[in-house]
């Protein structure tokens, strides 16, 4: 198996060896795919924007900073993609997702999935502010330092450690509120 | 309790602390319940949070930036950029203008037939009318299936899509997509569009064989994640011929053992 390093297969992505970007595909789109769909909680524009994201990679090689470690650099792209994304449906959409998804009549085993637990916290997380769900999403699901979050979002790394808990605290509650809500309306 | 203290709990709970700041903030964990309470509390959602399903891309998107990296190989493409562009000149610009045409053609068809059919029939039944349609959208499919373009191949994977039911010809045609199209992106269009159909008969049974005629690293692995995905264990016998074969790519070989890690568990 491939086993060399991504900074190693950068430089021969700048060296013009486009190629190889399938070999950085392979390595990150699932975790890219689901870092975007929590943040965008949209999968057709995280797959749209996953792939972005490495055509990105292609066209701005020659200003990566090996000294960077790549995820760091390819988290940055995607949050860029992201919100570039969003400028432009901006007045579209704003907000659309969220009021679509809950004024949709859930389907019979939703409604059920919903009574589990899994169903709140995940409902309890898209409900989270912007900033917090992605620092969760990038700690719990994407396993990266602090000090690597904090380069993604460009902040200190004691503000990451701040906030990561003022998230988890957040959703805790937004958790419970929901259980609270659902049991007793059963 | 402390507010800094306090703070370290998720730094605690993802390993972000340092030795030292560890060691305090668990001898402060023995000596004070209430920081006890609610490190439990949200230790509890920090693990439930670790145990929710993870969102798989689908195989298309593999399929789609294969397509969009040899296209920019080959010069047929810049980048960045996206979307198709349809007006563009060259062979994929016309191949996909022929694909346009005979969808539209269809359409037409289609729309006479239906214009007829309103003028010689009383009150319009809308369960024959959503019936017509499915018929267009399988027709359509399977004439695109057959074309010769690669273009159109993925076209028609996509109208299949569009289908309610996957009725035995069509499951048929896009099984023989799925093993045997000579184009890699198309027979991972397929697998998409099979997978979507996974609860009907035969088709897990279609996706399963397939694993034993793919020669593709890239669609064994994309068949592996699916069938492991549909939590299907009657893909075991498969997975483990793909683990130990000795012909078998590394890769695949590494995906096939983590497939049935994942189904054992």
């Amino acid at each position: 198996m491939n086993s060399e390093s991504d900074s190693a297969v950068m430089r021969q992505v700048q060296a013009g060896q486009t190629g190889q970007l399938a070999v950085l595909f392979e390595r990150y789109h699932g975790a890219l795919f689901r870092y975007l769909v929590q943040l965008s909680r949209d999968r057709s524009l995280a797959e749209d924007l996953t792939q972005e994201v490495f055509f990105r990679v292609l066209k701005y090689a020659a200003s990566y900073d090996p000294s960077l470690a790549f995820p760091v650099w390819l988290y940055r792209m995607a949050r860029n993609a992201y919100f570039d994304a969003l400028k432009k449906r901006r007045g579209e959409v704003a907000g659309m997702e969220l009021n679509d998804m809950r004024s949709e009549e859930p389907a019979p085993e939703e409604v059920f999935a919903r009574k589990q637990d899994a169903g709140f916290l995940g409902e309890a997380l898209a409900q989270l502010p912007e900033d917090k769900r992605e620092l969760l999403v990038l700690s719990r699901f994407h396993n990266l330092r602090y000090q690597d979050i904090a380069s993604i979002l460009k902040v200190e790394a004691g503000t990451v450690k701040v906030r990561a808990y003022r998230a988890l605290k957040e959703l805790r509650e937004k958790f419970c509120e929901l259980r609270g809500e659902r049991l007793y309306d059963v | 309790m402390s507010e800094p203290l306090r703070e370290q709990i998720a730094a605690y709970l993802a390993d972000q602390l340092t030795p030292a700041e560890k060691q305090a903030f668990e001898r402060e964990l023995e000596r004070d319940p209430e920081l006890r309470i609610e490190f439990a509390e949200l230790e509890a959602t920090w693990q439930e949070l670790g145990r929710l399903p993870e969102e798989q891309p689908s195989a298309a998107l593999r399929a789609r930036f294969y397509q969009k990296l040899h296209d920019i190989d080959s010069g047929r493409a810049s980048v960045p950029g996206r979307g198709f562009a349809w007006w563009k000149p060259g062979l994929s610009g016309l191949v996909r203008q022929a694909a346009a045409a005979i969808v539209l053609l269809l359409l037409g068809w289609f729309a006479g037939r239906e214009s007829l059919r309103r003028a010689i029939t009383p009150a319009g039944d809308t369960g024959e009318l959503r019936s017509e349609v499915q018929d267009l959208r399988r027709t359509v499919a399977l004439t695109m299936l057959d074309k010769e373009s690669p273009s159109s191949r993925l076209e028609g994977v996509s109208w299949s899509t569009r289908v309610d039911k996957l009725d035995p010809q069509l499951l048929t045609a896009l099984v023989n997509t799925l093993n045997q199209d000579g184009n890699t992106n198309v027979r991972l269009s397929a697998l998409d569009a099979l997978e979507k159909f996974s609860d009907e008969p035969g088709v897990r049974k279609q996706l399963i064989d397939s694993l034993g005629v793919q020669k593709s690293p890239l669609v064994q692995i994309a068949l592996i994640d699916a069938l492991v995905h549909m939590r299907d264990r009657d893909a075991t016998g498969e997975l483990q011929k793909l683990s130990k074969g000795a012909d078998v790519n590394a890769a695949v070989q590494q995906r096939a053992k983590w497939g049935l890690e994942k189904l054992k568990s």
